[in-house]
């Protein structure tokens, strides 16, 4: 026979609706855009990976100054077993002083992936690379100012080779907006190219190594690089292992897998404690009908598995509809946020099991866990207490003594959160979540906006030049410096350090260097936990050279992990001559350098790349963590605040009938919800505040670069307003709720 | 006999707190025997029933169902024993509101492998044409009825009833009454009912008067009466 009990699972859910709807919707929502997110990072990374082979994507470029002639191509491929490719493009400016590089279209190597619309096949007619237009609002079919001249849009493209919008591969950031690629027919190209040309070529390994970033690649590239320069004058080299156009985006998707699973399972164990806190109500509610079930013979096994199954159907179901959802809604969404950084390759929807794990069995088992846990507590007293509903653990002998001087109300409240403690320590566990979300979204931008100020108050030099060649310069602002990178030891995680080498007495940099001394940027300071005295080793990336550094100082330089010396002794420690150089530092733009021996000039443009482009691609993300921030606050106060009123239902009957009005009754039992929670908001933001610290100082470590978490005033205002206004929008429920309890609901037990 | 209780003490507290509430009992009952508890407030007659349904144990002495010392048992067991040999009707019905008569009996159903019929049952106990109502929508003493029918429906060796006509008029009680009263001669089930009622004494095979934890007078009823004759 059929557990009769199960069937008042699905009268329990309906006579619960709210509940159960509110809960529902909201695990809906976060499984959906876990599921959405897990399904999306698969999809794009397998779209990345078989991009490689379906597009042919180069296994490295370079740029000379002039073509060689066939011979010479033949040399090269045979000496280093490759095949050359030609890719020359063109660089024409575009809408806002953006740069567009046109090519052909490249039919052997690196083959272009139209994602809507054609490729162009008349004059005045181009495909541009989605991202660009997306960030400079372009539209299919609708013109463009290339050049001077007005052109169709005809086509949106991603070129594999540049799924990261890198103009040079020096840059510090890829950049959507003022750099793009795009395809023209050969006539206009050729008229393109009448200005501006770049001989470009890619090359395939006629066998590629294994590991296409691994150690043989570097390798390998290395022997190429030495070649070639004996054959052509090189202007660029970059072998694909070290190509951030290509490997940025790869490398990134799925970096922010970790976090999106940490906030998952923080909201379920939230969402868990919420179930566990209202279950328990419904224990004390049913004590009676506990006792005498388990009084004839119903076992405490029973009993948990039936009041765990209402809050598991609901994730279950929650589960299954957010992954369709995810699957098809959210997914779209999700990769939004990747496809907002990146040019991927087209994409389709790849099964994931991991995400049905990630979204399903583990949201299952915490739930039932938790769940489980609470019950078999509960539940373990025996069927005589429950007769007696004495479901105290430990009984209290007498009530908190609490002066008579203080009025009726307050003691009367007091009680209230005396009664309702484990309550409010979800509230205060929600609130503190919540605050951690709507915290990180709030400081995100401001953080940026001050790296942004900081970065460009603190630039050494307005102008700043890397040389392929040292060449000269007439202008007497200028200074020499060196520059080289390398990397940090002792982690799985490696990341560049640039290491600098100034004049002693430089007017750009405002400390005094020389006789060995080393000077770190504030950033690599804060980031690392260095202080002076501390030593530092690092290796070079290729060779794997370990280099040795003592910390003399800390010097203001937000933003880039840094390391300042002498140019004497950079050029003593990288081995280098001693009038070795890397480039020049100015406050004047140096107008006497060819252009050809520049291999980067960095501006204020430049160095404020990072933070624009973080602002674009994560302002999507921040205002969904948003949503989810308030929704948890609505959701986890209202959910026990509801239960408080329940549990008092008989009590808050007898005020009405002993004549309390409204106002009174509500400044028993919300007041006391509104308090506490209050409390929770504000006594929550020195806690949010170390754990948010904490929380993005691991996060950071993940990631090349830093921005210090320096969480501004007007983030915790907006913070505590946020949460307050949430609450709000939850109290007008609970009014609604005490307003429904009957008179007679306090006659009830006397049956 | 069926169900030998020996020696049974009970308190509750300690130091100068302490309630000596069983004294020390001594009963026989025999099966399909209808035992009667009297007594009055706090002179320990819930808390023998109690400790006769394995839901609250004793401080000293036994009781054995059928040779089995339930002290003996672990509280899976007396769970077990409770869900094979036990019904149980209380002074308030406790039933399960959200679930209607007929789901109500079959809550009980569910425990015994040889159930009685759900169907017949509630025709006896005259609630089958009100098998799709709720539980708040009968009265009081159709839902004692419910409770009795949750209680008989799994076809128990014991039925122990706690007050079951507490909460009920005199008409309600009568009634319960005589269903008690059928179920025990129709089913031969053992009855043993805990009342402060005096005159239910009289429909009792054994009557037994406790006062301050003690027996104070145990006999068997040799002018036994049909429950709807009794009167009080």
């Amino acid at each position: 026979m059929r557990n009769p009990l199960s069937r008042r699972i699905w009268r329990e859910i309906k006579g619960e609706t709210g509940k159960y709807v509110v809960i529902f919707v909201f695990m809906l929502a976060l499984i959906g855009v876990a599921s959405g997110f897990f399904v999306a990072d698969v999809s794009l990374k397998e779209a990345y990976d078989n991009s490689f082979e379906k597009y042919n994507i180069e296994d490295g470029n370079f740029k000379v100054a002039q073509v060689p002639d066939g011979e010479v191509i033949k040399a090269i491929e045979e000496e280093n077993k490759l095949k050359l490719y030609n890719n020359f493009y063109s660089m024409q400016e575009s809408v806002g002083g953006s740069r567009i590089r046109f090519f052909v279209d490249r039919k052997e190597v690196n083959k272009v992936c139209v994602l809507e619309g054609e490729l162009p096949k008349n004059s005045g007619e181009v495909a541009l690379d989605r991202l660009y237009m997306k960030s400079n609002e372009l539209e299919l079919d609708g013109d463009v100012e290339i050049g001077g001249k007005e052109y169709k849009i005809v086509g949106i493209v991603a070129l594999p080779d540049y799924s990261g919008m890198y103009e040079n591969n020096t840059d510090f950031m890829f950049d959507t907006e003022k750099f793009g690629v795009g395809i023209a027919v050969q006539e206009d190209y050729d008229k393109f190219c009448e200005t501006n040309i770049h001989y470009s070529y890619s090359w395939k390994y006629d066998s590629a190594p294994a590991d296409r970033l691994g150690k043989e690649a570097i390798d390998r590239a290395t022997d190429i690089s030495k070649a070639l320069s004996q054959k052509v004058q090189l202007l660029d080299y970059i072998p694909g292992c070290i190509n951030n156009a290509i490997n940025f985006a790869g490398n990134d998707v799925g970096h922010d897998k970790i976090m999106m699973m940490v906030m998952l399972y923080m909201l379920i164990v939230i969402i868990a404690f919420v179930f566990a806190v209202t279950t328990g109500n419904t224990i004390v509610k049913e004590a009676n009908v506990i006792g005498t079930l388990r009084a004839s013979g119903y076992t405490k096994g029973e009993l948990i598995r039936h009041y765990m199954a209402a809050p598991i159907i609901v994730l279950l179901v929650a589960c299954v509809v957010g992954n369709i959802l995810g699957y098809t809604v959210f997914k779209e969404f999700m990769a939004d946020a990747y496809l907002g950084s990146y040019s991927f390759v087209s994409y389709t929807t790849v099964w994931n099991p991991e995400a049905f794990i990630y979204t399903t069995i583990i949201p299952l088992i915490l739930l039932s866990l938790i769940n489980f846990i609470m019950l078999a507590r509960k539940l373990s007293l025996s069927p005589l207490k429950f007769l007696r509903r004495d479901l105290k653990r430990h009984q209290r002998k007498k009530a908190f003594k609490l002066k008579t001087s203080i009025g009726i109300m307050k003691r009367f409240r007091l009680r209230v959160i005396f009664q309702n403690i484990p309550g409010y320590i979800t509230i205060f566990a929600g609130i503190f979540f919540s605050s951690v979300i709507l915290l990180f979204c709030l400081l995100f931008n401001p953080l940026l906006d001050q790296l942004r100020e900081d970065t460009l108050n603190n630039m050494i030099a307005q102008h700043q030049y890397v040389l392929k060649a040292p060449v000269p310069t007439q202008n007497e602002k200028a200074e020499k410096y060196a520059v080289t990178d390398l990397e940090t030891t002792g982690r799985d995680f490696t990341e560049e350090i640039a290491v600098y080498g100034f004049v002693p007495s430089s007017r750009y940099f405002h400390e005094k260097l020389g006789d060995g001394k080393a000077v770190i940027s504030n950033a690599y300071a804060d980031k690392y936990g260095l202080e002076e005295g501390d030593k530092i080793t690092l290796k070079d990336k290729y060779t794997e050279k370990k280099y040795e550094f003592k910390v003399d100082g800390v010097y203001t330089y937000p933003g880039t992990l840094a390391i300042f010396t002498g140019l004497d002794d950079f050029n003593e420690i990288f081995e280098k001559s001693e009038d070795n150089f890397s480039g020049y530092l100015c406050d004047e733009e140096l107008d006497d350098i060819d252009q050809r021996a520049i291999a980067a000039h960095i501006t204020k443009d430049d160095l404020t790349k990072t933070t624009r482009q973080l602002k674009r691609s994560m302002g999507n993300m921040m205002s969904v963590f948003l949503v989810v921030g308030v929704a948890v606050i609505v959701l986890v106060v209202f959910m026990l605040a509801k239960v408080i009123i329940e549990k008092n239902s008989q009590s808050i009957s007898m005020t009405k009938i002993l004549g309390y009005n409204k106002r009174e009754i509500g400044g028993i039992y919300i007041h006391t919800t509104t308090i506490v929670t209050l409390v929770s908001i504000v006594a929550c933001l020195p806690i949010t505040s170390f754990a948010l610290d904490k929380i993005w100082r691991v996060m950071m470590m993940e990631y090349s670069g830093w921005i210090a978490p320096d969480i501004p005033l007007s983030a915790y205002i907006t913070t505590v307003i946020l949460a307050a206004a949430s609450y709000l929008v939850t109290t007008f429920f609970l009014k609604m709720r005490i307003n429904k309890i009957p008179l007679d609901e306090a006659l009830k037990n006397v049956e | 006999m069926f169900i030998e209780i020996k020696g049974i003490k009970k308190s509750f507290g300690s130091g100068e707190s302490r309630a000596d509430v069983l004294k020390g009992i001594d009963i026989g009952i025999d099966k399909g025997e209808f035992c009667v508890l009297l007594g009055p407030s706090g002179s320990g007659k819930s808390t023998l029933l109690n400790i006769i349904g394995g839901i609250d144990s004793a401080d000293e002495g036994y009781i054995s169902i059928n040779g089995e010392k339930t002290a003996d048992m672990n509280e899976k067991a007396l769970t077990m024993y409770r869900r094979k040999h036990l019904g149980y009707i209380f002074q308030m019905y406790n039933l399960i509101p959200n679930l209607n008569i007929k789901e109500n009996v079959e809550v009980g159903a569910y425990l015994s492998d040889n159930p009685l019929d759900v169907d017949d049952i509630l025709k006896t106990l005259g609630l089958y044409e009100h098998r799709h109502k709720l539980p708040n929508q009968l009265s009081g003493g159709q839902q004692q009825r419910t409770a009795i029918g949750r209680a008989i429906v799994k076809n128990p060796d014991i039925l122990l009833c706690d007050e079951p006509t507490g909460a009920l008029d005199y008409n309600t009680s009568k009634e319960i009454l005589q269903l008690i009263e059928t179920v025990n001669q129709k089913y031969n089930s053992t009855i043993i009912m805990v009342t402060h009622n005096d005159a239910i004494k009289n429909m009792a095979d054994k009557v037994i008067k406790l006062r301050d934890g003690v027996i104070r007078k145990q006999y068997v009823n040799q002018t036994k009466v049909a429950a709807a004759d009794l009167d009080w």
